[in-house]
């Protein structure tokens, strides 16, 4: 019998766009803790070029704190860990500074074949460049749609379209010009081909592609037209990406050498840690995860047991907001200011961003886009996760977010939040939970870390998570349903643990932060009014929760769902200003 | 120990460039040969324009007879307006070739017809020397000189003297300082551009504008210029740090080759101004990436409310500090020739070489 190797050190790195982070996990007194971080600029660029130096100058930023020493004169780590001061037993990466993949999508319907393959897309790293659609505004004749196709210089053409025994030949159409396309390209920079279509026809795809294209077939995205499949497609793409883009990251072959498994896609391991806490949990509604990153925003979701992940590429903090701009106008992104900015001013301010990507701000203002940033993109994120969802019990409210116990957030942006009431605002705008939600705040990057561990070692995963890896931020309640400004829609009386207590009433709009420091817990009754629901079962229902506390404190958000934001500009900063003094800005 | 990112700000360096052409073709000069930036270097042909025409549908055929109707085979030179199907004597309906070109397929009742290629001739950029020769896709061309990387730019490739129009880096480079002698040069601004030096810099030909920044509500319109433009610092109202300004002013009147080109992921592209300059001994092109921020680095500050300066680290405190925002980061102590050396997060300090 193989004896299982002792694991008593892991070294983790997560590869950003800009930022490359390490982490240490070790056993401490028979537990696995988080013990050391570190964190560098991302090296994939000139003059670097090599992924692994980044991960190098992270790790050597550990050793500068911790006095150990992990990486020989050659640079490469030191395994295993022979003592206090030296090595570590195991290695694994996170990866999402390759190249987003570039996707055409070809679908009959562009509300049902096409949406669901849009779906399947954005939950690998992918830039949907065009769409080619049989149906209403979107058709194209053959020459316009090669065009299309050409202009995008995709590595994948996704087709999709037909229910099972439904539409043939405008599938076969699709098929017909995607190989007219590759036809014309050159054969180092021919697209794969896709087809997740009507499964009846893939003979007669494989007939027509022939060799003209390198053809791979998943089930079809969207066998019926109240049902769709998203896994096979998401898989298949997700194998590109993984082989073709990550694979492709200079020095990613020296990353592999030092671990035992592959690197693995940040958002994959995002989306297994957050599965994970839901069946820790035993949650009876959803586990949400948002990660607003330097160049992607990653919402996860798991609802019974069930884990969605959506990735928006090219939407993040540092290369996102000019796109923002470009497609929704600076005004969606500028509302969200306590200050006047006009929106050249803003566009300014984001491309100099983008021009200098480590950089932070150092004046309020700089800082305050930032977050009005991070609320767009993970608003956007959000309307393409949604559709994709399957909560059932957990959504009460069909136009709203469906009822989440625990949020996990991170990014940089939200964990280097000058305090924390403004991370759990930004969240709060952005999400607009509802009913009784604990925010948890990835303060040092760890989620991909954790999410990573948890398939090589997930006890490590666990006891990190139980010693505090993760900070709770606040705990929220928000009431749905609506009423005049000011009038009382909740009564929530507190009890801590050492039985001192208060009650407050919370009137319609009001945000209230009430203390609660985090390793602490109370009991919340919470009484709504007639009209308003806190998750309890229904508008009315009043009842208790064992609450914790958390950097932020205690909040109740009574300003309504979905938030309303005055129309007047004046009258709008007026208000944000108010909810940023709210929660301690 | 803190690798921040670099910008290249050297008086004297070897300058080395690859010319590289999009798609195969051949090279036109040889290693060891002395080129001049207009100079061609490398030629190819780069795939024309595709038609597809649906021949079958305009013959009023079924797809599968589309072959006995049709006059040129695939492989076949065809030019514009000639006859390519045909269906019917008298009255006949007929395809056309809407281009110069080749039937590259014929099948489903349709005809693809690629155009002719179009030429195109890759030029040296820079004066030099050919270093090295990659066919078939390119070359590389050294030179002793200047080089100063930009931060933002627009617009593709330049030459000429670069002519200074203002007396310090804060300065705005205004529609009145561009006279007739500007014809054929590329200016020097300091803080700022706005429309009409930009109208005015278009009547006189200039072939390029270097300045400090440039508002944000100029980015289209200098998308349309016919000359590059470069930003060494960023979008706003931000002065030229005085490195630059300074390398700029000593070599006004040299003739320099600048690019405008920017990318800022997937392949970083910067903006840059080479100035070829005659030495004998040069110091070698720097090779190794990033060394660590040290005491005494010389460096540029890239945000609010020292951006466009520049100073010198004088310490590295050991500890984070909280700056005006709240946040609580490592940084450095940077001497700026004020009073007192001011403390700036790690992340915002780009190291000048």
């Amino acid at each position: 019998m193989v004896e299982e190797q002792h694991i008593g050190s892991i070294l983790l790195a997560d590869c950003g766009t800009v930022m490359t982070k390490a982490v240490l996990l070790e056993q401490v007194s028979g537990r696995y803790r988080f013990v050391a971080y570190g964190e560098a600029p991302t090296t994939v660029e000139y003059p670097w070029s090599d992924m692994s130096a980044g991960i190098r100058h992270a790790v050597e930023q550990m050793s500068q704190f911790t006095g150990r020493r992990f990486l020989d004169a050659s640079g490469d780590i030191i395994f295993p860990q022979v003592s206090m001061q030296q090595g570590v037993d195991a290695f694994a990466a996170t990866v999402s500074a390759s190249q987003p993949l570039q996707v055409v999508l070809g679908g009959v319907v562009r509300e049902l074949s096409v949406a669901s393959a849009e779906r399947a897309a954005a939950g690998t790293y992918s830039t949907v460049k065009a769409i080619l659609t049989s149906d209403g505004q979107g058709y194209l004749n053959e020459e316009a749609r090669v065009r299309v196709i050409h202009k995008a210089k995709p590595d994948v053409i996704c087709i999709a379209g037909g229910v099972e025994a439904g539409a043939v030949s405008p599938v076969l159409n699709l098929v017909e010009t995607a190989k007219l396309a590759c036809l014309l390209m050159d054969e180092g920079v021919r697209p794969k081909l896709l087809y997740a279509g009507n499964s009846r026809l893939r003979q007669q795809v494989v007939k027509i592609v022939g060799k003209q294209a390198e053809l791979r077939v998943a089930d079809n995205v969207r066998p019926t037209r109240s049902e769709e499949d998203l896994l096979s497609t998401q898989a298949a793409l997700d194998k590109v990406y993984v082989q073709d883009k990550m694979g492709r990251l200079p020095g990613i072959d020296v990353v592999s050498g030092w671990s035992a498994v592959t690197p693995t896609p940040t958002a994959r391991a995002i989306s297994r840690l957050v599965e994970y806490l839901w069946h820790l949990g035993n949650h009876t509604h959803g586990v949400l995860g948002v990660d607003v990153g330097a160049a992607n925003t990653t919402v996860v979701a798991t609802f019974d047991g069930q884990p969605f992940t959506t990735i928006c590429a090219d939407l993040g903090i540092t290369f996102g907001g000019e796109r923002l701009i470009q497609t929704q106008g600076a005004e969606t992104i500028t509302r969200w200011l306590p200050e006047p900015m006009s929106a050249g001013e803003a566009h300014g301010a984001l491309i100099n961003k983008a021009i200098h990507p480590t950089s932070v701000p150092q004046e309020p203002g700089e800082s305050w886009l930032d977050q009005a940033l991070a609320r767009e993109a993970i608003r956007t994120a959000l309307t393409i996760a949604r559709p994709g969802w399957r909560p059932g019990v957990a959504q009460p409210y069909a136009h709203l977010l469906p009822l989440c116990d625990t949020i996990v957030v991170s990014g940089g942006v939200l964990a280097h939040a000058p305090r924390p009431g403004h991370a759990a605002l930004t969240i709060l705008d952005a999400l607009e939970p509802i009913g009784v939600s604990t925010l948890v705040l990835d303060t040092y990057g760890l989620v991909p870390a954790l999410g990573n561990v948890a398939a090589i070692k997930p006890l490590a995963a666990v006891e990190a998570l139980d010693g505090g890896a993760l900070v709770n931020l606040a705990t929220v309640v928000a009431p749905v349903g609506r009423a005049r400004s000011g009038e009382t829609v909740l009564k929530v009386h507190v009890t801590y643990d050492d039985g001192s207590n208060f009650s407050v009433e919370a009137g319609y709009g009001d945000l209230e932060v009430l203390p609660l420091p985090p390793g602490q817990q109370a009991v919340l009754e919470l009484r709504p009014t007639r009209n308003f629901d806190v998750g309890l079962g229904g508008p009315g229902k009043a009842g208790k929760r064992r609450v914790s506390g958390g950097l932020a404190g205690l909040i109740i958000d009574a300003r309504g769902r979905p938030l309303r934001l005055p129309g007047s500009d004046q009258e709008r900063q007026r208000q944000i200003q108010q909810w940023l003094w709210d929660v301690g800005g | 120990m803190y690798h921040p990112p670099e910008t290249q700000v050297t008086p004297l360096t070897t300058v080395r460039r690859e010319r590289m052409l999009p798609v195969p073709g051949t090279m036109q000069v040889r290693i060891g040969d002395r080129v001049e930036p207009t100079q061609v270097v490398a030629r190819a042909n780069v795939p024309g324009d595709f038609y597809i025409l649906p021949a079958a549908r305009t013959l009023g055929i079924a797809a599968s007879r589309l072959k006995r109707h049709m006059r040129v085979k695939p492989g076949e030179r065809v030019q514009r307006d000639q006859v390519i199907a045909r269906r019917g004597r008298i009255f006949a309906h007929t395809v056309k070739s809407p281009t110069d070109g080749m039937v590259a397929l014929v099948g489903g009742g349709r005809v693809l017809i690629e155009a002719n290629p179009t030429p195109l001739d890759l030029r040296a950029y820079i004066y030099g020397t050919v270093s090295n020769v990659l066919p078939p896709y390119g070359v590389v061309i050294e030179t002793p000189g200047a080089v100063i990387q930009g931060a933002w730019g627009a617009g593709g490739e330049s030459i000429g003297v670069l002519k200074c129009l203002v007396t310090g880096p804060d300065e705005p480079l205004e529609a009145q300082m561009i006279d007739p002698s500007c014809n054929g040069t590329i200016l020097v601004g300091g803080i700022g551009l706005g429309d009409a030096p930009l109208e005015r810099a278009q009547q006189l030909q200039v072939r390029g504008i270097v300045v400090g920044s440039l508002s944000p509500e100029l980015i289209s319109r200098t998308k349309e210029l016919p000359f590059p433009i470069i930003v060494t610092e960023g979008l706003g109202e931000i002065p030229m740090s005085r490195p630059i300004f300074r390398l700029l002013t000593t070599n006004a009147g040299r003739e320099a080759s600048i690019s405008g080109r920017v990318q800022t992921r997937w392949g970083i592209v910067r903006p840059e101004i080479v100035i070829p300059l005659p030495a004998e001994t040069v110091p070698p092109a720097k090779t190794d990436p990033g060394m660590p921020l040290e005491v005494g680095s010389r460096v540029r500050l890239v945000r609010a409310p020292h951006i466009g300066t520049a100073g010198t680290v004088v310490a590295l405190p050991g500890h984070a500090r909280r700056i005006q925002t709240g946040a609580v980061v490592y940084g450095a102590e940077v001497d700026l020739g004020q009073e007192a050396p001011v403390f700036v997060p790690l992340a915002n300090l780009e190291v000048l070489r």
